[in-house]
């Protein structure tokens, strides 16, 4: 018992030396894992901290590496749009017809291809042209310098042009309202207003528009085959033109819009006819439009006239003898949504030598605006023709147009 | 007597010029505006300095504005005119500038302040083509509906009035930094305000409600045009129909045109229809550019209300 008390106690003496021994030893093992511990995370740290700095100055290099392809990417597309962006902006127009007459059969009507080019030419000027070709060849058209910097509210123009005489004649035919030149334009202006000269514009400073035009041209009308456009000549054989042209609007809804032309050439000269003689080729136009603003697109109506007037020396039966020929048209056109608008034009087209004689005819017309770029329109008209100058311009006339736009096309202010 | 005479016109000459020269400074920059957003945001940075004038009144289609011979004398008297750009006013005003004969205002040159110049252009198209309707290549013009590019706007008016007439630009500054700061805190008003249109699905009749949807969170299904300018064929509106049914289209947008097709539409499907404005200026109600985007996010919201 004694043995059994002592031996416990041995034993029991012996575990705590025991342990007193090893105790500090563990600690001793424990305090070096946790300082290889620290060590490592210490290590581990340093190497974060390193990538973390790698990783900043990859970020860095890429953003660097961005900016410059971007700069490279940027400098490319300039490099590549460079040359385009100095070229003129180019447009085609191209216009046929499928037209059934009773007097002179059917035929289908390559009427025009026409290209068109603009561009500024410096800050001075502008420069256009059109180039058309039809089943006649290939022409210019036009081809003119504008002047864009002029003071006083002034503004040249020279070349091959449409003179500023009345509203339709500076209109190339595929943007008529309806197929056809008017007879009354054709016969008295010839066409066209297309004349090779300079001109000279002045916006009065009214608040209100009102524009004046001086111009000097060898001659006046794409059509007019009684006067010369390349020999030279003297003052008296040019032709000079005055115009006024001015706008109101009534409200916002409505507008008027007025002008007065006057074209004379001094002296005319006419094989086997000693006189010669002026022409005077005189000229009103009145548009009317209701263009309601907040449907413009689907909703509107114009309303145009012009009277023209011929006085000239002209051959007759009872020899050569001074005429005054007065002609004109008038039209309407209504939209009747976005696509679709119809309208009639009357026309009244005198002979030169016999005025007396007309070629009278009604028109109603049907437009399918497909887009703004592509059109088909449908027209019949009926002429009354006491002229007999060709078979075409009486009796009933069908015409199916179809017209088109390509690229960039546009005649400007005067085409409106 | 001749130098009290001598005197006399002396005093004379110099008043004219005094007075002449007063005269002058009492005159007021004349300012063009070419939509009636820029013509607001002129005046409250021009204030008093600045005359301003929209050429359109807020209710045109912009690609269809009629070219008017009487906005050539507003243009020929101008100092300053201040234009969209990105083509939006490609289709009239170019025509209108040759007979201006004004050519301080013209493209490139200092009186001409293009609005877009810094905006984030959204649908820049990949390829111009006209098989795809009429694209505009520069990108949809129509970021003036965005208001955070109202401040952009305010921005590029007050470096164009600083730039034309240095001498007032500290007064244009700090009209600006007022501006900017109603602005900022109308800009703080819709956002809370239009939370409700975030995820709103809708068709618009042209594609010009990009910047505003991307705004505020709306997202653009379809549009009524078969492509931008070109009405739809049957073929195109019976496709519409299924594809609003199947995303559940609750609105259709249109705005200076027809309302046969949006009506046709919602009739077929329940879609909500709205007519908001692509300008500000058609109405009291839309006078002021804050006031044409408050319109515009109320009016839909109530188009949606009422659906």
């Amino acid at each position: 018992m004694v043995f059994s008390v002592v031996q416990t106690s041995l034993v029991t003496v012996s575990v705590i030396i025991t342990f007193l021994l090893i105790l500090p030893e563990r600690g001793l093992a424990q305090n070096g894992e946790i300082d290889s511990l620290r060590a490592l995370v210490k290590g581990m740290e340093q190497q974060l901290q390193k990538a973390l700095q790698r990783i900043d100055q990859l970020e860095k290099e890429k953003g660097t590496t961005a900016t410059r392809v971007d700069q490279v990417e940027k400098s490319v597309r300039a490099v590549q749009s460079a040359p385009s962006a100095l070229n003129p902006a180019i447009g085609m127009a191209i216009d046929a017809t499928a037209e059934q007459r009773s007097k002179a059969g059917g035929t289908f009507n390559f009427r025009s291809a026409e290209i068109g080019i603009a561009a500024s030419i410096d800050p001075y000027a502008r420069g256009y042209a059109f180039f058309n070709g039809s089943g006649d060849g290939v022409e210019v058209e036009e081809a003119a310098m504008v002047t864009t910097s002029l003071p006083w509210n002034l503004q040249a123009r020279g070349g091959r042009f449409f003179a500023d005489f009345g509203r339709l004649a500076k209109f190339h035919p595929h943007e008529y309202a309806f197929v056809n030149t008017p007879l009354s334009l054709e016969r008295i202006v010839g066409g066209e207003s297309q004349a090779d000269g300079a001109e000279l514009s002045y916006l009065f400073p009214t608040p209100f528009f009102l524009r004046g035009t001086v111009g000097g041209y060898n001659k006046l009308g794409a059509e007019n085959e009684r006067l010369d456009d390349t020999n030279s000549r003297a003052w008296s054989r040019f032709t000079y033109l005055g115009r006024l042209n001015t706008y109101f609007d009534l409200s916002d809804n409505h507008s008027i819009e007025l002008g007065t032309s006057l074209a004379y050439t001094p002296s005319i000269r006419i094989p086997s006819d000693p006189h010669g003689g002026s022409r005077t080729l005189s000229g009103l136009d009145l548009t009317y439009r209701y263009q309601p603003l907040s449907s413009t697109l689907h909703q509107g109506v114009t309303v145009g006239a012009e009277l023209f007037g011929n006085s000239e020396r002209v051959e007759r039966d009872s020899g050569f003898r001074r005429m005054f020929a007065p002609g004109g048209y008038a039209y309407v056109e209504a939209k009747l949504n976005r696509q679709w608008s119809a309208g009639f034009l009357y026309d009244n087209a005198p002979s030169l030598t016999s005025p007396g004689k007309k070629t009278q005819s009604y028109s109603p017309f049907l437009t399918w605006n497909l887009s703004e770029f592509n059109r088909l329109r449908f027209q019949y008209t009926y002429g009354n023709d006491n002229v007999n100058e060709s078979k075409a311009d009486g009796g009933n006339q069908f015409f199916l147009q179809w017209t088109t736009t390509m690229g960039a096309h546009s005649h400007g202010f005067a085409n409106r | 007597m001749q130098v009290k005479r001598r005197s006399f016109v002396c005093v004379l000459f110099f008043g004219l010029f005094w007075g002449a020269g007063g005269f002058a400074q009492a005159q007021p920059i004349r300012v063009v505006t070419t939509i009636p957003d820029l013509a607001d945001i002129t005046k409250q940075i021009g204030k008093e300095l600045v005359e301003v004038e929209s050429l359109t009144r807020g209710v045109e289609f912009m690609h269809a504005v009629p070219v008017k011979p009487s906005f050539v004398p507003k243009l020929n008297r101008a100092n300053i005119l201040v234009a969209m750009g990105l083509d939006l006013e490609i289709s009239w005003l170019p025509a209108l500038l040759e007979p201006a004969s004004n050519p301080k205002i013209m493209p490139g040159q200092p009186g001409h302040v293009d609005c877009s110049a810094g905006i984030t252009v959204l649908d820049v198209p990949k390829s111009v083509d006209r098989a795809e309707g009429d694209v505009h290549p520069k990108g949809n013009p129509h970021y003036n509906l965005d208001p955070f590019n109202g401040k952009v706007i305010a921005r590029n008016i007050a470096d164009g009035l600083g730039r034309n007439f240095p001498q007032h630009k500290a007064v244009f500054e700090k009209n600006l930094t007022a501006y900017l700061a109603e602005l900022e805190k109308a800009v703080a008003r819709w956002q809370t305000l239009a939370t409700p249109l975030k995820g709103t699905k809708f068709v618009a009749y042209h594609s010009d409600w990009a910047y505003f949807a991307s705004r505020f969170g709306l997202q653009q299904i379809g549009s009524i045009e078969l492509k931008p300018g070109i009405e739809p064929t049957p073929n195109h509106l019976v496709g519409l129909v299924q594809k609003m049914q199947q995303e559940k289209v609750q609105v259709i947008i249109y705005g200076p045109q027809s309302d046969r097709y949006p009506k046709q539409l919602a009739g077929q499907t329940g879609a909500a229809v709205v007519r908001l404005q692509s300008t500000g200026g058609a109405t009291a109600e839309t006078d002021t550019y804050i006031k044409f985007i408050d319109y515009n996010v109320r009016s839909l919201l109530g188009a949606l209300k009422k659906n």
